[in-house]
């Protein structure tokens, strides 16, 4: 919610404002390990189209390289027993199927199928994201997290802040009794966190206006994602972080840490104290989401 | 109490046994009949004076004799009047105006002698003349931007609400209209402030060395006295800018004892959306109003009110609505010669309102207050002056109300907790000259804040509602435990801080004096805002079991000194001060329509130091002042306990008002009768500011990353401004008098950076680092009318 609330601010700013395109010496940090682990889940199909897509950190203007040659990358789920364990797991191992992309999927020349069906995840499915690389060792954990359809999703006539804008209107109904996140996905990078405080169980829509520039013909597609607290939060952040500052209502930098770490050498992840080398960790987020998507044709 | 008696009883023994009276009254402005703040009341035989006081009362008590006094005030003429001292004397002066100017003319160099000998330091003065002389953006005189150019005063660059004194934050300033507090100091996300120059008699702005008769806010004191209303005639005065027009009328509703003054002052909507087809509207508007009534010689009443607003309207998809408005009674009563005092009762509050068609909500949060003061002025001897008081605030705070704007919006109402506080204080200040060489002020405040019941309280496990996670080395909100509900009249918490001031001149020579000070203040309310500079829509949030208050300790020592016979004077201070429980948020803190906030808050601290040099020239054709400030603002959050490791590792970062290098050169120059030049040049070290040390990508997005906070700068900032006032001829059978001024903003059109981003350009999709500058070259024309 809070987002509204800033786009607000800021817009107002910047009516009198003008904007240009500076040379700025940017500092260089070593490379770091990027992990994109947002799996979606899509329950009408019979396997879940994973993809994990690992790359590096690079100073801001340089482009982005892929890692390749991951020599261990697994999933690891089922449901955990009472004490939080999960024993009798099912593994989902993966590898890199166009060499050089740096996007691993299930690895089709496993003697058993490697992929993961949708008919088996419940919403306390657990899963673990193991890999190895260059002699260190990450994992991240996540639950499966829900989400609800759209009820509709039609093109609206209206704009906020400039002529060019195109407004869709998404509706969909809260899932009952219990505390939701949802992750829009407008495509173009675009995402929008929403958490259901103030439309508890309530049928809600509301209007988005894409600033692209979209021509009658265009097909554009919503989803929306489930999410955990966790994710909402991280998506929160890093949707603040990619956009920037906006002058006096700037927010505070900072460094969008996710739920991957750096486990080397630690047996039991629960008992691991990280105090002693707070800058060892890796970043992006590993989540398993269920999407519902709707497309729409721009008129 | 009992102490305020125990001291005046000390104090008597200085009068015992010596034939002495008092010579006290009013100094009023002979054309007007207002008061008039800061008048010099001297008796050179006895090297001793005083100074009107905020109502332009003053009281001075002598041995008997025949004495020639003198009073004095930049901008009028001065009188001589000889004084046989036989008996407690009554004295009301009017002064009259030396010029036919618009405005009189800027510093107040009579009250900067004076000041030399005084323990007071840390303070400047502007007066009305002043800030309407000085060239701002837009042609729009501005009480904030004034106090700009002063030494230790910053703000976060254009287009930024508020300002910071000696590196502190914008919600430490007390903002004082006719002694009730301001909330937001700021029209249109800080382009204008909310003060009208027209209704404004005198600015002060106390920057260290604040007086116990002051408190609640750690930074520094802005106090704004309005006109009274003229008493002897109808006047009208008024202005017409490029972005704002304003009127405002005075005059006596029972000559010489009632008067009223009504200002308003309103933006043309459309202001800063002229590019755009779609239906749109941004304009403030406020009105102030003053009713005073002078009963008889002993006691004045006034009545006093303002009301600003601002709205937003776009497209009806969304408006916006927000402002601050405050009604004051005051009592002026003298009990006696000597003893002054003065009662106020004040309500104020600010509203924020919002509407968001587009989500189907409508939002309104605020802050009320009840405020009560009663203060006594003591003028026991002319060395000797006790001040003392009480004061008690009862505030109410709405941090949100949330509803559905129309019956198909999804959206569920919901008020966000109530949050009701209040907060009382009894002081005692003793301003006293020792020796001929040495005065001194000092005092102690004794402050004490209630944190009353609310609907709901979150209990948390070990009573913290912060978590830290020793592997992912994140801070996270906790889970509470349970909800209970307490009563309204319950106490949460409460504080209770001892606040001692002191201050010290020493004088050299009647051109020297050095002056030390100390001083500690408390604050309990704070506003929740993690950007650079506070928005309109930033909600207050009282201390209470998690938020302890903030502790300032400041230190300050000066040199004053007149030179080349008083035309120029000389003040130079170095100051260091530490604040304790500086509020810091967790990454990723989410502080609007947040029920628990205390669940991302940690307790911080923050210390700030520098140097400031303020150059004057007080006299000639050609006036004004060069200051120089060098200083440092930092903060930390240190980690709780040695499992944690604080915001930033727990290391100081510097606050986002860290200004190392500060110049400001204010040049006036009144060539003749017609024309008068003013000049400007500011030059600032950028605002701290965050470069990504790397980006990555995630989900099509690109993320630049930062490591530790605040490191880089932005460009140095600085421009020069200029205007020209042009007094056309009056004619001599007309009432008429009216002024041109014409002003250039940022003459050379600097683009100062007020943000540089870093992201990807949309249509490339290459990386590309983005300047932001608010105003360039910006010239205005304003036209000001008085009949």
């Amino acid at each position: 919610m809070n987002r509204f609330f800033y786009i607000v601010a800021i817009t107002t700013v910047l009516f009198s404002s003008c904007e240009d395109v500076i040379e700025v010496d940017v500092p260089t940090d070593e490379a770091r390990l990027v992990i994109d682990g947002l799996i979606r889940v899509d329950t009408t199909q019979e396997f879940v189209n994973v993809k994990v897509k690992i790359t590096k950190t690079t100073s801001f203007f340089e482009n982005i390289e892929t890692v390749s040659n991951i020599p261990t990358i697994f999933i690891y789920y089922g449901v955990e027993n009472e004490f939080g364990e999960l024993i009798n797991g099912s593994y989902s191992n993966l590898t890199e199927l166009n060499s050089g992309s740096g996007v691993y999927e299930p690895d089709p020349t496993f003697s058993t199928d490697q992929r993961i069906r949708t008919n088996n995840l419940v919403e306390e499915t657990a899963f673990w994201l193991i890999l190895e690389y260059e002699d260190r060792r990450y994992a991240a954990k996540t639950y499966y997290a829900t989400s609800v359809k759209i009820d509709d999703l039609e093109q609206g006539d209206g704009t906020l802040f400039n002529e060019d804008e195109t407004e869709v209107i998404i509706s969909y109904t809260d899932q009952p009794d219990k505390e939701n996140f949802y992750i829009f996905d407008f495509g173009f990078g675009n995402f929008l966190p929403s958490e259901d405080t103030f439309y508890q169980n309530q049928p809600f829509s509301f209007s988005y206006f894409y600033d692209e520039d979209l021509e009658a013909g265009d097909e554009i597609s919503v989803s929306i994602l489930g999410a955990d607290e966790d994710f909402y939060t991280y998506m929160n952040l890093l949707i603040e972080q990619s956009e920037g500052g906006f002058g006096p209502f700037e927010t505070p930098a900072a460094t969008v840490r996710g739920n991957i770490f750096d486990v080397t050498g630690i047996d039991n992840i629960n008992q691991y104290n990280n105090v002693e080398q707070p800058d060892n960790f890796p970043l992006g987020y590993f989540a398993f989401v269920q999407e519902f998507k709707q497309t729409l044709v721009i008129e | 109490m009992k102490k305020i008696f125990v001291l005046c009883f000390l104090f008597s023994s200085y009068l015992f046994g010596q034939e002495k009276f008092t010579l006290s009254g009013t100094v009023l402005e002979e054309a007007t009949g207002e008061t008039l703040i800061g008048v010099n009341v001297i008796i050179p035989e006895l090297k001793t004076g005083t100074i009107t006081n905020e109502y332009g009362f003053y009281s001075i008590t002598l041995p008997e004799g025949t004495y020639l006094v003198q009073f004095s005030s930049l901008g009028f003429v001065s009188q001589q009047k000889s004084i046989s001292l036989t008996q407690n004397t009554t004295l009301t002066i009017s002064l009259k105006n030396d010029t036919e100017q618009l405005d009189e003319v800027v510093i107040t160099a009579d009250v900067e002698r004076a000041n030399i000998k005084a323990p007071q330091m840390s303070v400047n003065t502007l007066t009305a003349g002043t800030i309407k002389s000085i060239p701002v953006v837009l042609g729009e005189a501005d009480v904030i931007k004034s106090l700009l150019l002063l030494p230790g005063v910053t703000n976060a660059g254009e287009g930024s609400s508020g300002f910071n004194v000696r590196g502190g934050a914008v919600d430490q300033n007390l903002i004082l209209l006719d002694e009730a507090t301001i909330f937001n100091s700021s029209h249109l996300f800080g382009f204008f402030s909310v003060f009208n120059p027209d209704a404004i008699k005198d600015v002060k702005l106390f920057k260290g060395s604040i007086p116990s008769r002051y408190g609640g806010r750690v930074s520094s004191v802005l106090e704004i006295f309005q006109k009274e209303g003229n008493s002897k005639a109808l006047k009208f005065n008024g202005g017409i800018g490029v972005v704002a027009s304003r009127l405002l009328a005075e005059g006596p509703i029972v000559k010489d004892k009632a008067a009223f003054l009504v200002g308003g002052r309103a933006s043309y909507a459309h202001l800063f959306l002229p590019l755009f087809d779609i239906k749109n509207s941004a304009y403030f508007y406020d009105l102030n109003t003053k009713l005073n009534y002078r009963i008889n010689e002993n006691n004045n009443i006034f009545l006093s009110g303002y009301f600003g607003r601002d709205l937003f309207s776009i497209n009806d998809s969304f408006v916006n609505v927000y402002g601050n408005a405050l009604v004051n009674f005051r009592w002026n009563h003298i009990f006696s010669d000597k003893l002054f005092s003065n009662l106020s009762l004040i309500y104020s509050d600010y509203y924020y309102g919002l509407e968001l068609d587009f989500v189907g909500f409508e939002w309104n949060s605020g802050i009320q207050n009840f405020n009560l003061k009663y203060d006594l002025k003591h003028y026991l001897t002319d060395k000797l002056q006790i001040n003392y008081g009480i004061n008690n605030i009862y505030y109410s705070f709405n941090p949100g109300k949330i509803k559905p704007n129309n019956s198909e919006s999804g959206i569920v109402e919901e008020q966000l907790i109530k949050k009701y506080g209040n907060e009382s204080a009894i002081y005692v200040d003793v301003e006293q000259d020792i020796t001929s060489n040495l005065s001194v002020e000092y005092g102690v405040r004794l402050s004490h804040f209630i944190r009353f019941g609310q609907d709901e309280i979150n209990v948390y496990e070990d009573n913290n509602p912060v978590l830290f996670d020793t592997f992912t080395l994140v801070y996270s909100e906790a889970e509470p435990l349970e909800t209970i509900a307490s009563s309204r009249s319950d106490q949460l918490k409460s504080y209770t801080n001892f606040e001692p001031r002191i201050s010290a001149a020493y004088s050299i020579n009647e051109d020297l004096s050095v002056k030390a000070s100390y001083t500690r203040l408390s604050q309990y309310l704070h506003l929740l805002s993690n950007t650079s500079s506070p928005t309109p829509l930033d909600v207050w949030t009282p201390s209470g079991p998690y938020v302890k208050p903030q502790l300032l300790d400041q230190y300050a020592f000066g040199i004053f000194k007149n030179l080349k016979n008083r035309t120029y004077t000389l003040e130079a201070e170095v100051y260091y001060k530490n604040i304790q429980n500086r509020i810091d948020y967790i990454d990723g803190a989410n502080l609007i329509a947040n029920n628990a906030i205390e669940q991302v808050i940690l307790n911080g601290e923050a210390r700030a130091y520098g140097i400031e040099l303020l150059l004057r020239k007080n006299t000639g054709k050609l006036q004004g002042w060069v200051s120089y400030t060098v200083s440092k603002s930092e903060q930390r959050t240190p980690p709780r306990n040695e499992n944690e490791i604080g915001i930033n590792n727990g290391e100081w970062y510097n606050t986002p008002y860290d200004r190392p290098h500060d110049i400001s050169i204010y040049a006036n120059y009144s060539w003749n009768k017609k024309w008068t030049f003013n000049s400007n040049f500011v030059f600032q070290t950028g605002r701290p500011t965050n470069y990504p040390i790397g980006q990555f990508v995630f989900q099509d997005v690109v993320v630049p990353y930062y490591g530790f906070r605040n490191v880089e700068r932005l460009p140095a900032y600085h421009r020069i401004d200029v205007s020209a006032i042009y007094v056309p001829t009056q004619k001599e059978d007309k009432n008429w008098s009216s002024e041109w001024v014409f002003s250039i903003y940022n003459v050379y059109n600097r683009k100062n950076a007020a943000s540089i981003n870093f992201r990807q350009n949309e249509d490339t999709g290459v990386n590309e680092a983005v300047r932001t500058s608010i105003f360039g070259i910006v010239p205005s024309v304003t036209y000001n009318f008085k009949f």
